[in-house]
């Protein structure tokens, strides 16, 4: 999707809020463009439902704006805003039948009952839930409470799709269909939607840019490729994925120094010789297989201790001399099989150049 | 921290949040209006003289001066600690067997001990008179001792009090994590340790605070003093003898602020007792199960039936009573003390002024109090309008009947106040009545809100519905259970109250609980007897009704299976 040109959708300025002594959400700005699928991921407590909330004219901003639309929403109650919304809870009336809690929303603006009937089943068969219109929210599976309520969310047509941890309810085979369900629902429809989510692989999964939030501020804005391979920040790194941290000091251009050892790095991220740092590399980016001696970057190691993981297993390395660094990296079934590696074998890795990441050491 | 000097923003109230505070400030005005502004004379009326001039303690100097009144201070003090004292081991016991046995027909022994929520507290002290006073079937039991006084009093409170206790203590017994008692078992504890390392201090603050409320009970109610309290004064008597016998406002004022001294440590204890109470079950705890032991259960089952027949025996002996032509002397049966029009001018009007009284009450009431509920609960903003209605509806928790109806008098006779005219009115009982019993009803509603999806009101809002509309199509309905709670809880309260109506009535609007009053007063113990079972057959009519209500809701609203 290459939706960022032109005049953002949702334009965010100086977001701060304050709950009292805590500040929740300190100067965020952010844009969001039409038909884009955004995903808010952090860590709980790192304000992302609160910014959601404050989009959603829920619990409004303590300063800074908000432009929906070309429109001035900053102040606006949620009831003057253009938005459907999905909660954790989903939130359904227990009381009123699926068919019912759908028009919720049609009824109360006058429209006839016929155009409201036909409405409500188009609604449902795009979810997926032809059938479940006389049924009541506890008749239905957790999935499919989730499906009613975002045709709820979308029945008055809204210029924006706020999603408050949808997924999070529900068991992790389920998850995984729905995730698949709402990314094509979601691309169908065109409709700007901004998600919510502590879970880093569904972001991955469903988004198209990603903004990493901690500590009320963001840390990075992306696509998924560009949060994975090149993490702003040692927090990003740690947050999205798994992450090997070395504590290391530039000693010179291009070179790091790793314990006692000396690696060549491509990005030196600015850093000038002397300071301290940190080295990152995923585990399935340590190089484990036709490393020659004396190749770049290499290092013998031993094989600490094996976690078998399906198609591929972690293991914890250590280098052979005791000098350090320790690694965790991801070796394949077949590499495993072929060099008939465990625990307490010596073999050959080697740290590319190209997927070393540094930054600076913050104490 | 910011750097930027992003523009402030003041969030634009919706249309709904406009009406939601409006409405915020109507109710604390109402509240203010039926419960704070009364008291507020009350209490400056106890610093006045009778030509309205303020002469500082001087009224409670001359309380403490006057033998006469002191003393009864010391009564009621008196009184309401001996009952105390046995009514908490009783109940425990009683709830005891309830909660952590495995005695059989535990519902009955439950509804047993309810019954006399069902009536009026003058109930067991008529009964007491049928059986220990000076016709008493049983009056040599009390070898010669007459059962007039403190003896009579506290006999009467036990039974009046019993119920009040009883579901206190199951409500904190029930509250128990069976893996406490399953460490304690695989450490090798024994049975005795068990229950004074576990068992009670799981229960600690609902004795305490079962203690207070009722300490509380017995000083400020009304009716039972005056049934058989013959000569020995209490606080309660005392007020009433000083406003509607002497015409002392002043000193029935002081009385009054003395009477609300008990009743608000009480709250306060029992309000610090609710935050501690808080933590005491996590939501993984296993709800605790009791295992059969023989003869554990059957010594509780022994207990039980001795209670609840007991209690059961009192109340029958009224009912009894009042079908027998002349006691103890004829004891055939007859109709003729049910033909009220003898002992009082209303006749069964009384008993018709009751009705309209406690369905206006339950209606107008239910009303009132879950939409301030949902007001205080739900709103938006404006957390000082949120904060004052709900502390002004906790405040009549803290203030005895008797006071609360001394203080209308004050008020609504206030020269100048327009609200004058409802004086003598039903309407003002009713008021009375729903300002008397707001705060149970008020956290009831509370307590069903607060399990509503927090966020319907944030979808309405985003699906543009108004809030109203939200408010009858999805709160009430889901609620209903609760609001029919509330509704017979006034309906069966109004029914049976006496203490704060008794300054209010006028004799066209006397209901018949009151009657019962009058009746007793003029010597017509029968009469009195007859009022006071069909009160009870009345109120037990309507819950059985509310059960049968809630069974049929459950059944016929199919969203409410699970």
């Amino acid at each position: 999707m290459d939706g960022t040109a032109g005049a953002p959708y949702l334009g965010i300025r100086h977001l701060t809020k304050r709950f009292g002594q805590f500040t929740a959400l300190d100067d965020v700005s952010l844009d969001v463009y039409a038909r884009e699928f955004v995903v808010f991921l952090g860590p709980s407590g790192c304000g992302k439902t609160t910014l959601l909330r404050a989009i959603a004219g829920l619990d409004i901003q303590t300063a800074g704006t908000i432009h929906q639309g070309g429109r001035d929403v900053s102040a606006l109650p949620p009831a003057e805003r253009d938005f459907g919304i999905v909660f954790q809870s989903y939130a359904l009336f227990p009381n009123l039948t699926v068919d019912a809690n759908v028009g919720y929303g049609l009824v109360s603006r006058g429209k006839p009952k016929a155009e409201v009937r036909a409405r409500v089943a188009e609604l449902l068969a795009l979810v997926g839930l032809p059938d479940a219109g006389p049924k009541y929210p506890a008749q239905l599976s957790g999935g499919q409470q989730q499906r009613v309520a975002l045709a709820r969310a979308l029945a008055i047509s809204p210029g924006l799709l706020l999603l408050d941890e949808p997924l999070s309810a529900l068991d992790a085979r389920v998850r995984q269909h729905l995730r698949q369900e709402l990314r094509d629902l979601q691309r169908k429809l065109g409709i700007t939607t901004i998600m919510v989510t502590h879970d880093q692989e569904e972001a991955l999964a469903l988004a198209d840019r990603i903004v990493v939030m901690n500590h009320g501020v963001i840390d990075q804005v992306g696509t998924p490729t560009e949060i994975y391979r090149t993490p702003a920040s040692p927090f990003v790194a740690d947050f999205v994925g798994t992450m090997n941290f070395l504590d290391a000091s530039v000693s010179g251009p291009g070179i790091v120094a790793v314990g006692g050892r000396r690696f060549r790095v491509d990005e030196l991220n600015g850093l000038t010789p002397g300071t301290a740092a940190l080295v990152c590399i995923r585990p399935e980016d340590v190089k484990t297989r036709n490393v020659e001696p004396g190749a770049e970057n290499a290092l013998e190691v031993e094989v600490r201790s094996l976690e078998f993981l399906g198609s591929f297993a972690r293991a914890r390395l250590a280098a052979s001399d005791g000098a350090g660094p320790d690694l965790v990296a991801d070796l394949s079934i077949n590499l495993l099989r072929d060099l008939k590696v465990e625990a307490g074998t010596c073999f050959l890795v080697s740290l590319p150049a190209d997927r070393l990441r540094i930054y600076p050491k913050t104490p | 921290m910011t750097t930027t000097t992003a523009p402030l923003i003041r969030p634009k109230a919706s249309r709904d949040d406009l009406i939601m505070r409006a409405c915020l400030a109507l109710f604390a005005l109402w509240l203010l209006v039926v419960v704070a502004l009364p008291l507020w004379t009350l209490l400056s009326k106890s610093f006045q003289d009778q030509s309205g001039a303020f002469i500082g303690l001087s009224n409670y100097l001359r309380y403490v001066e006057t033998p006469a009144l002191f003393q009864s201070f010391w009564n009621s003090l008196f009184v309401a600690a001996v009952t105390t004292a046995i009514v908490v081991p009783l109940a425990f016991v009683y709830a005891y067997a309830l909660t952590r046995s495995c005695m059989r027909l535990k519902p009955v022994f439950q509804g047993l001990a309810l019954i006399p929520i069902l009536a009026p507290s003058l109930l067991p002290a008529i009964s007491l008179i049928y059986l220990f006073g000076n016709q008493g079937l049983l009056k040599g039991w009390l070898f010669g001792q007459p059962v007039y006084g403190a003896v009579g009093i506290i006999t009467a409170q036990v039974f009046y009090c019993f119920p009040h206790a009883m579901m206190i203590l199951v409500t904190a017994l029930s509250m128990a994590d069976q893996r406490l008692y399953e460490s304690a078992d695989a450490l090798g504890a024994s049975r005795l340790r068990v229950f004074l390392t576990v068992t009670l201090p799981g229960v600690k603050y609902g004795l305490i605070s079962t203690a207070f409320v009722i300490f509380t009970l017995v000083i400020t109610d009304f009716g039972i003093a005056k049934v058989v309290g013959g000569r020995f004064n209490v606080l309660a008597t005392d007020i009433y003898k000083q406003v509607i016998g002497q015409q002392n406002f002043e000193m029935g004022a002081v009385v009054g602020v003395i009477l609300l001294v008990p009743a608000l440590l009480s709250f306060a204890v029992d309000r610090m007792v609710a935050r501690r109470q808080v933590a005491q079950l996590s939501a993984r705890a296993v709800p605790f199960e009791p295992k059969p032991h023989k003869t554990r259960d059957l010594a509780l089952t022994a207990f039980c039936l001795v209670i609840g027949l007991t209690i059961l025996g009192v109340f029958a002996v009224s009912v009894w009573a009042s079908f027998i032509t002349f006691w103890p002397y004829n004891l055939t049966l007859t109709l003729k003390n049910y033909a009220f029009g003898d002992f009082d001018p209303l006749g069964w009007g009384v008993y018709l002024n009751s009705l309209i009284m406690a369905s206006a009450t339950a209606v107008f009431g239910t009303a009132i109090v879950f939409t301030g509920a949902y007001l205080v609960e739900k709103s938006k903003g404006f957390g000082f309008g949120r904060g004052a209605v709900h502390l002004l509806a906790m405040i009549p928790l803290a203030v005895p009947g008797l006071v609360l109806g001394l203080s209308y008098i004050f008020f609504f006779n206030m020269r100048g106040n327009p609200l004058g005219v409802l004086y003598g009115t039903m309407a003002l009982l009713v008021i009375n009545t729903i300002a008397h019993f707001y705060t149970v009803s008020h956290l009831t509603a509370l307590t069903a809100l607060k399990q509503l999806d927090a966020e319907f009101e944030a979808v309405s809002a985003s699906l543009k519905v108004p809030v109203w509309r939200t408010f009858f199509r999805i709160t009430v309905p889901i609620c209903l259970p609760a609001i029919l709670d509330v509704a017979i809880y006034l309906f069966v309260n109004a029914m049976t109250t006496v203490s704060a109506v008794i300054f209010l009535y006028s004799s066209e609007t006397k209901p018949a609980a009151l009657a019962i009053v009058n009746m007793d007063e003029s010597g017509f113990t029968a009469g009195a007897a007859g009022m006071a079972t069909v009160i009870v057959a009345t109120s037990a009519t309507v819950k059985l009704a509310q059960l049968g209500l809630s069974r049929l809701l459950s059944r016929t609203q199919a969203w409410r299976k699970r």
